[in-house]
C-alpha cells in the first residue's frame, strides 16, 4: 500500500522543508491527497518511487515559491528521532546530534531562497541541474546560493566549535 | 588569490568540481589562509550534518488521514468520472455560454439598455396580440348587431332566394 511504502519519505521531505512537524503533516496530507488525484496519469513506463518523489518534491517547492515559510520558524529537531539515530549505525565523528540539532537550527539564519537550495542539495542529494530545473533558475545562480548558504551555516557553526575542542 | 574569491570556490573544492590549476590555486591559499581553510573544515561538518539528518516516524494521526484518503476519493470518485465524461463537454460549454450572456444582460450597462430593449419589445408584442384577442371576442357581437343590414343586403341580390329554390 503506499501510505506505508512511502508516508516516512514524504513525510521527511516536508518537514525538512518546513522545519516544523505540524506543518510536515499537513503538507505530507496534501501530497498524498494530489498523489491519488493523480495516480490515472502515471506512466507505467517510468519508476514509480521517482514519480512519486518527484511530484512531492514539486509540490514542496511550488508552497516555497508561495512564500509560505518565511512566516514560519522551524521547530528543534525532533529529540526522538535523534535518540533512534544512534541506532542507525556508527556516527560520523563531525556529524554528532549536536551538530545536527545546531544545524537544523542555523538553516532558519538563511534567507528562504537560499535555504531551499541547502536543503535540496544536501539533505535530499540532488544535483545542481536537477535543482536548477525545480526551481527554474540558472545554473550558476544555484550554485552560488548553495556556496553562500553553506558559507553563511559554517559562520553560524563555527564558534560553537571552538568551544568544543 | 584574495580570501573572498576562495571563498567563491570552497564549494566547487569540497565536492571535487575544480580543475587542475584552478584546485591547486585554492589549495595553495588554504596552505597560506587559517580563516578560509577552518571556514572549509567548518563547510564540510555542516554538510556531513545536514547529510546525516535521521528520518523521522510519522505520528499514528498522520498515518490515519493519509489511510483514510482512499476511501474519501472513492466516494467522490462516481461523480467525478460522470461529470467529466467527454460527451457532458458540450452541455457544459452550452451552460458556460448561456451564462456568461446572463449575466451580461443582468450586470453589464450595456446589457442593461439591451434587457430593457428586450423588455420593451416582448411588452409591445404582448400588447398586440391582447389587442387582437380583444378585437377577435367583438366581431361575434358585430355581426349580431349588423345581422339585419347584412340579411337586408343579401335579400335586396336575390342570393338567399336563389338558393332556397
Amino acid at each position: 500500500m503506499l501510505v506505508n511504502a512511502y508516508s516516512k519519505k514524504v513525510f521527511n521531505m516536508a518537514y525538512q522543508f518546513s522545519g516544523s512537524r505540524q506543518e510536515a503533516e499537513d503538507l505530507a496530507q496534501e501530497i498524498f491527497l494530489k498523489l491519488y488525484g493523480s495516480l490515472g496519469k502515471y506512466d507505467f513506463g517510468r519508476n514509480f518511487t521517482a514519480w512519486l518523489l518527484t511530484l512531492a518534491k514539486n509540490h514542496l517547492i511550488d508552497e516555497y515559491r508561495r512564500s509560505r515559510w518565511e512566516r514560519t520558524k522551524r521547530d528543534d529537531f525532533d529529540d526522538r528521532a535523534i535518540a533512534q539515530a544512534a541506532f542507525d549505525g556508527p556516527e560520523r565523528s563531525l556529524a554528532r546530534e549536536e551538530d545536527r540539532k545546531a544545524v537544523w537550527k542555523a538553516l532558519d539564519g538563511l534567507s528562504p531562497e537560499i535555504r531551499a537550495t541547502v536543503i535540496l542539495r544536501d539533505i535530499q542529494d540532488l544535483t545542481y541541474e536537477d535543482i536548477a530545473e525545480n526551481l527554474g533558475l540558472p545554473l550558476g545562480t544555484v550554485k552560488s546560493r548553495v556556496n553562500r548558504g553553506r558559507l553563511q551555516l559554517a559562520r553560524i557553526l563555527r564558534p560553537g566549535k571552538g568551544e568544543d575542542q | 588569490m584574495s580570501g573572498s574569491h576562495a571563498e567563491e570556490m570552497l564549494s566547487a573544492y569540497l565536492e571535487g568540481e575544480l580543475d587542475g590549476a584552478r584546485k591547486a590555486e585554492v589549495e595553495t591559499h588554504l596552505a597560506h589562509c587559517p580563516e578560509c581553510a577552518s571556514l572549509l573544515e567548518a563547510m564540510r561538518d555542516t554538510r556531513d550534518a545536514l547529510g546525516a539528518l535521521p528520518e523521522l516516524e510519522p505520528s499514528p494521526d498522520l498515518l490515519r488521514r493519509l489511510y483514510a484518503i482512499p476511501d474519501r476519493k472513492r466516494r467522490f470518485q462516481p461523480i467525478r468520472d460522470f461529470l467529466l465524461r467527454p460527451s457532458l463537454q458540450p452541455v457544459f460549454a452550452g451552460t458556460t455560454g448561456l451564462l456568461v450572456f446572463l449575466s451580461f444582460l443582468a450586470f453589464s450597462p450595456g446589457g442593461r439598455s439591451l434587457q430593457k430593449s428586450l423588455n420593451r419589445q416582448v411588452h409591445a408584442g404582448y400588447g398586440r396580440i391582447e389587442r387582437l384577442y380583444v378585437k377577435a371576442g367583438s366581431i361575434p357581437e358585430e355581426i349580431g348587431a349588423r345581422k339585419e343590414s347584412i340579411l337586408g343586403s343579401l335579400r335586396s341580390v336575390d342570393i338567399l332566394r336563389k338558393d332556397r329554390e
